[in-house]
């Protein structure tokens, strides 16, 4: 197994909260990893990490045997991600933020393939602040796809769309099981990660409390994924 | 570097889609710079003496406003957060945007100065000085301006901050109220803010002598700059959820506070560099090769007619000039000076230095009275005033020997005793400090223009 994302004992501490405590995976080329946890278990802490955004108190990151703490830049550049606390300026559009993220990148996919590929080819002169919620999620996943990522990191990317967008990101997530890219995902939708996952970490109080395929998990349950997961984090 | 500029282009346009930012990067310096063309619409110069502040405060504006109003608002919204996701080094992001607004800065500045020729502005005496002045200023301003964009966490906190660094340093800082008519406290209290620097560096870079007689302007400029660079580095946060390091404001300031003590104790503060010091030359250069023949005037009572025709008027400064200005006859002055102008002409008879028995002090004291306000450069004032002393001069001076004294004076601008210029309090003149060449250097000016009006090749209208 080529070995994407590997975590080893991560922790960080905010003031008296133990954010992430002794946090460990690993994560396959080709495999979408879901991260779920109830709020406030540690879920953003574990990719901000991951991300370089936030300085682990100790513990490993690899991003396709990167040390990512020793080379966050190498690493970055392996990485796609769509953050739910990101945004752009209101007059950028699509297009140019296309380009100039790709200006980062030594072998960035071409904008126009990108606006094709997630349908942003008639909103390309648009202003950023016109677009729809969907059209900007879109746009998000399009600009994580700008360095044709091997890693790809998705904190609930379809938060807040309607149904049919909600399919459209995941069928574009499935894409990506295909070209052997590894997808770390959270999610608060248990039937996407049921779907979309291979395999799932549960996190609560900082700490992995247990890692297996949904199908493991519900059977361990003897309910739903929801269930095994209220379960798990002591909730249920 | 490609991604440098291609984020820095970027930022531009982005600038120039917000209209808001057009307002205040454009519009808002052009109206200030109308507001004070139609204040000193009687400068004998438009707007000449002004361009220091005018420049300041548009790079005030555009640094401590404009630039920390882009950071937070992108800040708030995520863009920095997601430009951190990049695998670049996070000085390009900081640079990109900077360079973004040195640009607008620059671009705004040039704008300015191309509708302030419109007015009738002379072109600038020390071009590449003005450039850097603009450069230093530009880095001490946008530094700070990258300290407010670290400090706080939303625009309206910038609008706060902004005024309370934006509005002291127009009222009192020097950038907008020039120094000599502000209380002396004052002047001590802007020497402790960089705008004072600002303005004096352009100012002499555009109207003085140059980036030579602003060294400490430059060195003040350049130290707050790298105080507030590393201070902004400090507390640097791509997000607004980190808690900025507040303690690396004490770094900026604090070195506003060592260049205002470094100021003080050089007499930098008493040694306003408002005042026009350039040098006029030696009486020399207004007087046509001596014939060898011909000998000097051994005193003021042995100058003749043949002397006086050796006098070079031509080569005078212009009345309307800068330097050594007159006003004309029927020029009326601007109601806001006539209080001024009759404290001095009603104090003039009683002015004991306008008395002393000899002759020639007497008129070189009583020139002082013109001079003083034309090395302070005040305004209106001091093209007034050399009409008073005129009158003053004819009335106290029999008509035969003045032409004679001022002849003398002119020529002699080094002799006699120039302490008259500490006792001009009674005119409501401020005390003038720091070397006195200056002062007699106009005095013999105005000495040569007063003459010229009495033996006739300047007229007296």
């Amino acid at each position: 197994m080529s070995v994407a994302i590997g975590v080893r004992n991560l922790s960080r501490r905010y003031g008296a909260v133990q954010a992430a405590d002794g946090v460990s995976f690993e994560i396959a080329a080709g495999e979408i990893f879901g991260l779920l946890g109830p709020n406030g278990a540690g879920k953003t802490t574990v990719v901000e990490c991951i991300l370089g955004l936030t300085e682990p108190d100790q513990g490993r990151i690899e991003i396709c045997g990167i040390d990512a703490r020793a080379q966050p830049r190498r690493a970055r550049a392996k990485i796609g991600a769509v953050l739910q606390a990101t945004g752009l300026q209101d007059k950028i559009t699509p297009r140019e933020a296309l380009d100039a993220f790709a200006a980062f990148y030594p072998a960035p996919l071409q904008s126009d393939e990108l606006l094709d590929r997630f349908g942003l080819r008639e909103k390309q002169r648009a202003a950023y602040e016109t677009l729809s919620g969907g059209q900007k999620q879109r746009l998000a996943l399009a600009l994580a796809f700008v360095g044709d990522p091997q890693v790809l990191v998705l904190d609930e990317p379809t938060a807040r769309l309607d149904p049919q967008m909600r399919r459209e990101v995941q069928d574009h997530i499935r894409v990506l099981k295909d070209a052997r890219r590894a997808v770390l995902l959270t999610t608060h939708d248990m039937a996407e990660a049921e779907q979309l996952c291979d395999r799932i970490a549960v996190i609560a109080g900082g700490r992995i409390v247990a890692i297996g395929s949904p199908r493991a998990l519900i059977a361990e349950s003897g309910g739903t994924l929801e269930d095994a997961i209220l379960r798990l984090t002591g909730r249920g | 570097m490609g991604a440098l500029l291609h984020l820095t282009l970027l930022s531009l346009k982005l600038n120039f889609r917000n209209r808001m930012a057009i307002l205040y990067g454009y519009l808002f310096p052009l109206i200030f710079l109308v507001a004070f063309w139609a204040i000193y619409r009687n400068d004998p110069v438009p707007l000449a003496l002004h361009v220091g502040q005018l420049l300041t405060v548009t790079i005030l504006g555009g640094a401590c406003f404009g630039l920390p109003t882009t950071i937070v608002s992108e800040r708030e919204r995520g863009v920095w957060r997601r430009y951190r996701l990049l695998p670049a080094r996070g000085w390009v992001f900081v640079v990109s945007i900077l360079a973004a607004r040195a640009v607008l800065l620059l671009t705004a500045g040039l704008l300015q100065l191309a509708l302030a020729f419109a007015f009738g502005m002379p072109v600038p005496t020390h071009p590449f000085d003005l450039l850097l002045a603009f450069a230093a200023t530009a880095a001490a301003f946008l530094a700070f301006g990258m300290v407010i964009a670290m400090l706080v966490d939303n625009v309206p906190a910038v609008q706060a901050l902004g005024q309370c660094i934006f509005l002291p340093m127009l009222m009192i800082g020097g950038a907008a109220v020039r120094l000599e008519s502000l209380p002396r406290w004052a002047q001590h209290a802007s020497a402790f803010f960089p705008g004072r620097y600002a303005v004096e560096a352009l100012q002499l870079s555009a109207t003085g002598a140059g980036l030579s007689g602003a060294g400490f302007d430059l060195l003040a400029l350049l130290l707050i700059a790298v105080a507030g660079g590393v201070a902004a580095a400090a507390m640097f946060r791509w997000d607004k959820a980190l808690t900025p390091r507040r303690g690396w404001l004490l770094l900026a300031l604090g070195m506003w506070a060592v260049v205002g003590v470094m100021a003080e104790a050089r007499g930098r503060v008493a040694l306003s560099a408002v005042q026009d010091t350039r040098d006029v030359g030696t009486a020399k250069d207004y007087v046509l090769p001596p014939k060898p023949a011909v000998a000097a005037p051994a005193s003021w009572r042995e100058v003749t007619d043949a002397d006086m025709q050796k006098i070079a008027f031509d080569r005078l400064p212009p009345d309307e000039g800068i330097v050594s200005p007159v006003s004309r006859g029927d020029e009326t002055p601007d109601p806001a000076i006539l209080p001024q102008l009759d404290r001095i002409r009603d104090a003039l008879p009683g002015w004991a230095p306008g008395t002393v028995s000899d002759p020639v002090q007497r008129a070189r004291n009583l020139l002082a009275i013109a001079a003083v306000p034309d090395i302070l450069q005040m305004e209106q004032v001091e093209r007034f005033v050399p009409r008073l002393v005129f009158a003053r001069l004819q009335a106290v001076i029999p008509p035969r020997d003045l032409p004679k004294i001022l002849y003398w004076i002119a020529l002699h601008p080094d002799a006699g005793s120039d302490a008259a210029i500490h006792r001009l309090g009674v005119f409501g003149l401020p005390d003038i400090s720091g070397p006195t060449m200056p002062v007699r250097g106009r005095i013999m000016l105005y000495a040569f223009k007063l003459l010229g009006r009495l033996a006739g090749p300047l007229p007296n209208n």
